[in-house]
C-alpha cells in the first residue's frame, strides 16, 4: 500500500518534470536569468522580452528566482545553477554582498555572469546591463520640462527623501544641465515625498500655494507621481502639469486626464530583450570586456561604457503608449 | 508499539528519499554528485537545526510557530551589534544567542506559567518578534560587511568540499537524539504529549520540562540566525521567513506525532534531506521552484494519511 501510493506520486513527479522540461535548443547555449521577484509585473515584462530575444537566438532560457522578493532564494538558485551547469547566469540583484560570493564562484566555474536592473559588486560580474544611467535620466525629464514650459519658466521637484541616493544623483544632474544647457529654466524649490503618496499630494499642495508662478511639478520618486498628479487636480490649476519617473499603471489615470503630461521610466521588456542579447553575445565572445558598442537585435547599436552595457534614452510613456504596459 | 510504527515510518521515508535520488539522477542535470551533495547540506542548515529542536518540542504536544522570526530577530540583533554598535564578532554572537534563548523563555513561560496553548503563545510571539525586527530596523536597514572569519561559517569548507556548518547540525543532531530517545528527560517528553496529568502524577516535572524545551528551541533559532547571515553575507528582518513551517513539515513528515507522545529525531533528518533534495531536484531538472510546494504538501499529506490508516489497522 504504502510503495504502492509512493511510487505513484513519484511517477506524477517524473510526468510532470518530463512535460515541463526540456525545450529544445540549437546551439546548446543555456542562460539562466533571475529576476528579484517572479510575481512583480516589472519583471514579468522582463521575461516576456527575454523570452522574445531567445527564440531570436535559439537559446534556451531558464527563468527561475523567489517568488517575493527573497535573498536567501536568490542564492540558493544559483548554487543549483552552476551545480546544473550553464553557459551565463543574468541577475537583477537583491542583496549585493551575498550574492556576489556566490556569483564569484560561477565564475570560478567558467560561467559568465551578468547583472541587469540591480548590479553586483563588480568583481563579481562581466558586465552590468545598465537600464538608465543618472545623466539619462536628468536629460530626458529636462527634456519635457523645457518643452512644456516651452523653454523658460519655473519649476519644482518632489523627490523621494532629502538623503535618497539615487534621486540626489539624478538631482546633480538636473542642476549641471540647468547651468550648462537649459539657462531658461528655474528650480524653486525641492520637496520630500518619503516614498509616499499621501505627503506627496501635502508637499504638492503648498508648493503649489507657495509659487504661483511654478508651472510644472517634477516628481522623481515612483509613488509621488500620482501623489503630486492628484494634488494638482484637485487643486483646479489646469495651468500646472507634472512630470517626473515612475511606474506607467500608476500614472495611467492621471496621464489620461492630462494633468500629467509624461512619465519617465525604461522599457522593461527591452531590458529583458537586451540581457538576453548581452549573455547570449558574452557566451560566444563576440562581447569581450573592453567593447565599446554592441548589436542587440531590433534594438539595433547600443554603448558600452567600461562594463556598463546601455539601454540607452529612458523611455517615456504618455496617454497615447501607456495603455501597452502593465506594471 | 509507537517505536515499531515510527521505525516502519522512517524506513518508508528513506525509500522515498531512495526515489527521489534515482528520479533527479535521471530528470536532473548533474544531480548526484558529493559536491552537489555538500550544497544540499548547506542549504538546509539552518532549517534543519529549528527542525531538531523542534521535535522535542512536538514531542510534548506543543508546537513553536515563532522560530522563523526569532531567527530573524536575532540575525537584526547581530548585524546591530556587530556592525553598528561595533561589538567584536563573537560578542555580537553571544548576545544574539542569549536573545534567542530569551525569546524562548517568554514563550515557555505564557506556556507554562499563564497556561496558554502554545500554538496561541507561539502564534503572538510569530508576529511580536518579526515585528519587533521590522521595527527595530524599519523593514529597511541590512547589515553587510561581515568578517570573512565569520562568513567562513556559512559559506566556508573543509576537507576538500564539507561544508562548515556540518558540524553543527551534526552536533545538534546528536544532542536532540540523545536527549529525545536516551535520557529520563527524553521519556518524560513523550509522556507529557502522551497524557499531560497522568506525566505529572507520575512525577514528571512537566513545568520545567516544557520550559526547557521551548528554551532550547529559542536557543537554537539563535545559534541559526548566525548560520543564516554567514551564508548569505547580510543581516535583515526578513530572515527566516517561513522557516518555521518548513521545519514543521520536516518534523511531520518524519513521523513525529503533531498530538505529541511519539518522536523521531532521526525521522526528523530523514524528513529534512527529502524536502530539501525535492527543491535541489526540482532545479535541476529545470523546474520552477513553486512546484516544490505542490509537491511538498502532496508528500505532507501522504504520510499523514499513511500515518492515520497505520493507526487505524
Amino acid at each position: 500500500m504504502t510503495r504502492r501510493a509512493l511510487s505513484l506520486l513519484l511517477l506524477l513527479a517524473v510526468a510532470a518534470c518530463r512535460g515541463g522540461g526540456g525545450g529544445a535548443s540549437t546551439d546548446g547555449l543555456t542562460v539562466a536569468l533571475m529576476p528579484k521577484n517572479k510575481g512583480n509585473p516589472y519583471f514579468v515584462s522582463c521575461r516576456q522580452g527575454a523570452e522574445e530575444a531567445a527564440r531570436e537566438l535559439g537559446v534556451k532560457l531558464l527563468w527561475d528566482g523567489p517568488t517575493e522578493t527573497d535573498a536567501a532564494k536568490q542564492n540558493e538558485v544559483v548554487e543549483a545553477w552552476i551545480t546544473r551547469g550553464v553557459n551565463v547566469i543574468a541577475v537583477s540583484v537583491e542583496n549585493r554582498e551575498g550574492l556576489s560570493t556566490v556569483l564569484r564562484k560561477a565564475r570560478g566555474r567558467g560561467i559568465k555572469v551578468l547583472t541587469f536592473d540591480a548590479d553586483a559588486l563588480p568583481d563579481a560580474r562581466d558586465f552590468f546591463v545598465n537600464q538608465a544611467t543618472p545623466r539619462g535620466i536628468a536629460e530626458t525629464l529636462l527634456e519635457h520640462t523645457s518643452r512644456i514650459l516651452g523653454g523658460a519658466g519655473e519649476f519644482a521637484i518632489v523627490t523621494a527623501s532629502l538623503t535618497a541616493a539615487n534621486q540626489n544623483e539624478w538631482i546633480k544632474e538636473i542642476r549641471d544641465l540647468l547651468a550648462s544647457k537649459y539657462s531658461g529654466l528655474k528650480l524653486v524649490d525641492i520637496r520630500p515625498s518619503d516614498d509616499d503618496r499621501k505627503r506627496a499630494f501635502d508637499e504638492t499642495q503648498s508648493l503649489l500655494k507657495a509659487y504661483p508662478s511654478v508651472k510644472v511639478v517634477m516628481a522623481i520618486a515612483s509613488p509621488a507621481v500620482p501623489g503630486a498628479a492628484e494634488a494638482v487636480k484637485q487643486s483646479g490649476r489646469t495651468d500646472v502639469k507634472v512630470t517626473g519617473l515612475g511606474l506607467p499603471n500608476d500614472s495611467k489615470p492621471y496621464l489620461k486626464d492630462g494633468v500629467l503630461d509624461s512619465v519617465v521610466l525604461w522599457n522593461t521588456q527591452d531590458l529583458g530583450y537586451l540581457t538576453l542579447y548581452a549573455a547570449s553575445a558574452l557566451a560566444r565572445g563576440t562581447l569581450k570586456a573592453g567593447a565599446t558598442s554592441f548589436e542587440a537585435g531590433r534594438l539595433k547599436t547600443l554603448r558600452v561604457e567600461g562594463d556598463n552595457i546601455l539601454l540607452g534614452t529612458p523611455f517615456t510613456f504618455t496617454k497615447d503608449n501607456v495603455d501597452r504596459f502593465d506594471f | 508499539m509507537t517505536d515499531a510504527a515510527s521505525a516502519r515510518a522512517t524506513r518508508a521515508l528513506l525509500g522515498l528519499l531512495a526515489v527521489e535520488l534515482v528520479a533527479f539522477t535521471f530528470l536532473g542535470h548533474n544531480f548526484l554528485s558529493i559536491a552537489n551533495g555538500f550544497e544540499v547540506v548547506r542549504a538546509s542548515v539552518e532549517v534543519g537545526l529549528l527542525a531538531l529542536a523542534l521535535t522535542a518540542v512536538i514531542a510534548t504536544g506543543g508546537i513553536d510557530l515563532s522560530v522563523g522570526s526569532l531567527l530573524g530577530l536575532c540575525a537584526v540583533v547581530f548585524g546591530w551589534l556587530a556592525r553598528e554598535a561595533g561589538l567584536a564578532v563573537p560578542v555580537a554572537a553571544a548576545c544574539a544567542v542569549l536573545a534567542g534563548t530569551l525569546g524562548g523563555l517568554l514563550n515557555g513561560w505564557l506556556v507554562t506559567s499563564l497556561r496558554l496553548p502554545p500554538l496561541i503563545v507561539t502564534l503572538g510571539t510569530y508576529s511580536l518578534y518579526r515585528g519587533l525586527a521590522e521595527a527595530a530596523t524599519g523593514g529597511v536597514a541590512n547589515y553587510t560587511g561581515f568578517p570573512d572569519g565569520f562568513l567562513g561559517l556559512g559559506q566556508g569548507t573543509f576537507l576538500g568540499g564539507v561544508p562548515a556548518q556540518l558540524p553543527l547540525l551534526a552536533a545538534a543532531f546528536l544532542f536532540f537524539w540523545a536527549l529525545v530517545h536516551r535520557s529520563v528527560v527524553g521519556r518524560g517528553l513523550e509522556a507529557i504529549g502522551y497524557a499531560p496529568e497522568a506525566a505529572r502524577h507520575a512525577g514528571v516535572p512537566v513545568g520545567a520540562r516544557l520550559r526547557l524545551v521551548y528554551v532550547l528551541s529559542g536557543t537554537v533559532a539563535g545559534v541559526a540566525s548566525l548560520v543564516y547571515v554567514a551564508r548569505l553575507g547580510q543581516a535583515k528582518a526578513d530572515a527566516g521567513t517561513g522557516f518555521e513551517l518548513l521545519a514543521i513539515t520536516a518534523v511531520v513528515l518524519g513521523g513525529t506525532s503533531i498530538f505529541g507522545g511519539r518522536a523521531s529525531v532521526v525521522g526528523t533528518l530523514v524528513g529534512l534531506f527529502v524536502l530539501a533534495l525535492l527543491q535541489n531536484g526540482l532545479r535541476l531538472a529545470d523546474q520552477p521552484a513553486e512546484l516544490a510546494g505542490v509537491l511538498t504538501g502532496m508528500l505532507l499529506l501522504l504520510a499523514l494519511a499513511l500515518s492515520r490508516e497505520r493507526k487505524a489497522s
